[in-house]
């Protein structure tokens, strides 16, 4: 829907100063997702839900194949933030770096993670050497691979957004944003991982091929991206956390869209082909996730659409189906269209 | 990623409901053809209901309708009942088919395509339409319903035992058949739309409910006000139906059969006491014996056949001879019409009697006959003939077809009396009578019925008959010998039927025509000729309960007819109804274009508060018009963007709509701003229709009510 030119009526008003603070969120994060397009191409669903998560503080999961570009994608959104600012220089700003990835495998240990004390010679003490989580981007490849204590400390990073080494805690910094990858398919010698530790992210993104064009393109432009890969990074760390205030109390959640919520949780914890159902934490990660989104969209208030393109990503890895259940969208589909035909409804009622 | 916004409803049935669909409208097919047709017939519509419930529930890749449009499937059904009923009158007319199988096998034969056609066509049409759109489901609940309805109306009209099986069961029980037809009428209907609402490809909203009580309603109207065509009888010797009609051809061999002879045609409640002594009661309607050039036909003298009655309340002109005879009167009711009243033989005066129920009996009245009580054997010796009779009218008793060999074969036949008896008319009549009972074989199937002369095919043929047969070979072998007879008919029960009350039911098998001959003084006298070999089984089931029970009901005392009067109660007055049911159509239609326009309008005359709410409601109440419509479960982006190939403005209409309605910081937007929107988005949906969906937009009254 074009709600640019839905929002035009508007030009020419005096906008109040959260309209203004909004839109200039909105331009950050079209910015951004411009920006990641140009490296990545023919993933724009993709795209636009890694930074839906990123502004919503979120992490998220893709289940994909090998060399589908999700290090491409991880790469390009860390190289769009600009990790230094003017005037707010911090202690810690000198070892965050925007993007590192990690590969994980059976051998890892929590340190190759986090980071270990080492001792200087020089001052005659020990001083920590902040592991590769330490950046505003971190790729954790296959993280299935390695073994759950490896795992456990780099969720705790994420639930936490801190390391504890030798009972000493570093923080991490604020902008902090995690993309799992794991194949679905080649499971021999892996650690899956189970539904409490898939609560921590946010989205768990299923990538399927792209298309022809998309992949000509890959092949006719591999060459230029490769060159240019050094490209001005497009948002700062500092906009892009405004950004994320702004969002936060610009967009507005109406009661009936979190009626709609609930409700669609209960239907599915009712349903007899769900085991288990959704927790109530993840509608509350939700609600920042749906801002993000209407926030993408050029919209100051979260809509059905909102709803229609996140649930489904939100609660697909939360909910644990009975046995002889298969199709999650299925389910999914079945029990949002009640509450999602009372949300369409309740727009026309007299308010 | 779009795959949830994707709302697709699967057209698949599953085997069971499909099943129990096809059971059902197959039941009810077969209850409706009970009445209208044969055996084969009802097999035969039955055989086409579960074939084309098969063919159209078929999956969708094998389904043979699923690339025709509706309107070619409709138009096909139509072509294809209208061929059955041509084919069938073309195998019943063709004497081809007939010579081949025989008229009783082409008979069925035609009512069998006839019905298969036809029950193959409209289950086919029906089904396509229910499963195509959301409305068509109700044209097939209401199918079935009229079955049952029909069959109800048919039970109503003196029916009383049709199905015989149900009627049976319920008079035994001391139930009305109404109340079990009815109950099965309902869980047939109910039961439908059960599966109409299991099905899963369209969703049955409740107005279409509401549309079809209102069907129902109408319906029901109709038949109180109309009546529905009337289960007619297959073979009655022409006594039943309209007095205008007459069959020119009293013989109609392919068409008799005796699936409907047990159905009860009047009911006879005797005022005094009589007990036949020839073993069957005679009912005298009217006589053929008049020759018209190729048969003996009524008279058309005014001196001739002085002794029936034209009508109730005239008397007969001339007064049979009183000579052992006594006067008995009876009260006689029909219950389905008659060509003319009817009475004991021999009848002298009917009566107009009080109808104590219109709803059962189609005539009433009080026949006064001189019942015979004499012995045949007192006929020996007596004259024949009517001194009083003009020489005309005598000739007129006389005659007989150009064929000498009645004549032979009656001389031969009365050859062997003894001589003191040789020329006595009873002893000859006697001889007749004996000879075509020992030789003749009583069947309803022969092939007499189109030769020039039925009645020599058969007498100088198989010998092979039914009583019209029997009676015109005796009438023309009796007049051959000088005898003045005539045929007479009407009805003919066995004594035995009577169960010992004062009431006797007659039955459609027992029309029939007997031979009688005029004994002076003692008038026409019946000399029946009864076959001692027949193929076919006469005896009925005397049917005691429904006797009594018709019988107390024309005496006008029955608890039946109090509760009847107790139904007579409940119901509606229809004439109202009927009245009312177009009022209130119109009202409501009227209601419907007052809602539609007060939604359209009123965005022009709401102020800016409502804006968001009227104009938005206005547009897609347009676009609903045209069909299209949000579908349950979609969001309103969504359908705008479906929408956008009739009218792109809408999505900024559902922006601005949606900013209002969810969001807190919604755009500042001026009336005019609105207004315009909502031109653009009529001018662009105006102008991506055809100009046929435009005026049924315009038409629709209720067009509003799918628009969510």
């Amino acid at each position: 829907m074009n709600w640019d030119t839905a929002m035009q009526a508007q030009k020419g008003e005096t906008p109040n100063a959260q309209d203004m603070e909004l839109a200039d969120a909105i331009g950050v994060l079209q910015r951004l997702r411009d920006v990641v397009r140009g490296q990545v191409i023919g993933r724009d669903d993709v795209i636009e839900l890694v930074i839906i998560a990123l502004i919503a503080d979120g992490h998220v999961l893709l289940e994909d194949f090998p060399g589908s570009g999700k290090t491409t994608l991880a790469k390009a959104l860390g190289d769009a933030i600009d990790k230094t600012c003017g005037g707010d220089d911090r202690e810690s700003e000198h070892f965050i770096a925007p993007f590192r990835r990690i590969q994980f495998t059976p051998d890892l240990l929590p340190s190759d993670v986090t980071g270990v004390p080492v001792f200087d010679s020089a001052s005659n003490a020990f001083h920590f050497r902040h592991g590769p989580i330490f950046a505003h981007v971190v790729l954790a490849d296959e993280i299935n691979r390695t073994s759950p204590k490896v795992q456990a400390a780099m969720l705790e990073a994420m639930g936490e957004k801190q390391v504890t080494v030798d009972n000493v805690t570093y923080p991490l910094d604020e902008l902090f944003f995690v993309i799992a990858t794991q194949n679905p398919l080649d499971l021999v010698g892996t650690y899956p991982l189970p539904v409490p530790q898939l609560d921590r992210f946010l989205f768990k993104i299923s990538m399927e091929h792209i298309d022809r064009l998309s992949e000509l393109e890959v092949l006719e432009t591999w060459q230029s991206r490769r060159d240019g890969a050094g490209s001005d990074p497009a948002v700062t760390r500092d906009e892009l956390l405004a950004s994320r205030a702004a969002i936060d109390r610009g967009v507005a959640i109406a009661e009936v869209v979190k009626t709609t919520l609930v409700d669609i949780s209960r239907k599915l914890r009712a349903d007899e082909r769900v085991l288990q159902g959704n927790s109530t934490r993840s509608l509350v990660l939700m609600l920042p996730a749906l801002q993000a989104a209407a926030a993408l969209r050029g919209r100051n208030f979260v809509s059905a659409e909102d709803i229609e393109l996140l649930l489904p990503r939100v609660l697909g890895h939360r909910i644990e189906l009975a046995p002889g259940a298969a199709d999650m969208n299925r389910i999914l589909h079945d029990n949002m269209r009640e509450p999602m035909e009372r949300l369409a409804g309740s727009t026309l009622d007299r308010g | 990623m779009t795959q949830l916004a994707e709302f697709e409803y699967s057209g698949r049935q599953s085997l069971l409901p499909a099943l129990a669909r096809a059971a059902i409208i197959a039941g009810s097919y077969w209850l409706l053809s009970l009445s209208l047709t044969v055996a084969t017939g009802s097999l035969a519509a039955v055989a086409g209901c579960i074939a084309a419930c098969v063919l159209t529930g078929l999956p969708e890749r094998e389904n043979p309708f699923k690339r025709l449009r509706t309107a070619v499937i409709l138009l096909a059904a139509a072509l294809l009942a209208t061929m059955g009923v041509i084919a069938a009158s073309l195998i019943t007319g063709s004497s081809a088919v007939a010579t081949l199988f025989g008229p009783v096998a082409a008979f069925h034969l035609a009512e069998g395509v006839k019905w298969l056609c036809f029950s193959f066509a409209l289950t086919g049409a029906v089904r396509v339409l229910a499963l195509r759109s959301s409305a068509g489901g109700i044209v097939e609940v209401l199918l079935v319903a009229t079955g049952f309805v029909i069959i109800l109306s048919a039970h109503r009209n003196g029916m009383i035992n049709r199905p015989f099986f149900l009627g049976d069961f319920a008079l035994s029980r001391g139930l009305d058949p109404a109340t079990i037809l009815l109950a099965l009428g309902c869980g047939a209907v109910l039961c439908l739309s059960a599966l109409l609402l299991v099905e899963e490809n369209r969703r049955r909203l409740p107005y279409h409910f509401a549309l079809f009580g209102l069907l129902c309603l109408s319906l029901i109207g109709y038949v109180q006000t109309f009546g529905l065509p009337t289960p007619q009888m297959t073979d009655d010797l022409g006594l039943t139906g309209n007095s205008a009609q007459r069959r020119d051809n009293p013989f109609h061999d392919g068409e008799n059969n005796t699936e409907n002879k047990q159905a009860p045609v009047a009911i006879v409640v005797f005022r005094d006491d009589y007990e036949p002594d020839g073993g069957a009661y005679y009912f005298r309607e009217s006589a053929y014996s008049q020759w018209n050039g190729y048969m003996l036909d009524f008279t058309s003298l005014p001196d001739m056949d002085r002794d029936l009655i034209a009508a109730p309340g005239a008397p007969a002109r001339e007064t049979v001879g009183s000579e052992g005879r006594r006067l008995v009167s009876a009260t006689i009711g029909t219950l389905v019409p008659h060509r003319s009243p009817f009475g004991l033989d021999a009848p002298i005066a009917f009566e107009n009697a009080p109808n104590p129920n219109n709803l059962r009996f189609k005539r009433t009245w009080d026949a006064h006959s001189l019942v015979p009580e004499f012995d045949l054997n007192e006929m020996l010796g007596r004259p024949v003939g009517n001194p009083d009779w003009p020489e005309a009218v005598r000739q007129e008793y006389l005659r007989l077809p150009d064929d000498a060999r009645y004549g032979e074969l009656a001389r031969e036949i009365v050859g062997g009396l003894r001589p003191q008896y040789a020329a006595d008319p009873f002893a000859r009549a006697w001889a007749i009578k004996n000879y075509l009972d020992r030789n003749g074989i009583y069947s309803l199937a022969n092939e007499h019925a189109y030769a020039e002369d039925p009645a020599a095919s058969f007498l100088f043929g198989d010998l092979t008959g039914y009583c019209m047969h029997f009676a015109f070979a005796s009438t023309y072998m009796l007049r051959s010998l000088g005898i003045p007879a005539r045929v007479g008919i009407g009805y003919s029960v066995p004594a035995a039927n009577r169960a010992g009350g004062s009431s006797l039911l007659i039955q459609a098998i027992h029309g029939h025509a007997w031979p009688e001959i005029y004994f002076e003084g003692y008038g026409w006298v019946i000399v029946d000729p009864a076959p001692q070999r027949t193929l076919v089984d006469m005896t009925t089931d005397p049917q005691n309960e429904l006797q009594q029970l018709l019988g107390d009901m024309l005496r006008g005392e029955a608890a039946f007819e109090e509760f009847l009067q107790e139904q007579a109660g409940y119901t509606i007055n229809w004439q109202f109804v009927l009245g009312a049911l177009p009022a209130l159509l119109a009202a409501l239609v009227l209601a419907g274009y007052a809602v539609k326009i007060y939604r359209l309008w009123i965005p022009a005359a709401a102020g800016l508060a409502a804006q968001h709410r009227l104009s938005y409601r206005a547009a897609v109440d347009r676009l609903a018009a045209v069909g299209v419509r949000r579908r349950f479960g979609e969001s309103r982006e969504a359908f705008a963007r479906r929408a956008s190939a009739t009218a792109p403005a809408l999505e900024t209409l559902t922006a601005w709509h949606l900013a209002h309605a969810l969001g807190e910081r919604p755009p500042s937007l001026s009336i005019e701003d609105w207004n315009a929107t909502r031109r653009r988005v009529s001018g662009e949906i105006s102008g991506n229709t055809g100009t046929g969906k435009k005026i049924l937009a315009i038409l629709n009254p209720f067009s509003w009510a799918r628009a969510k």
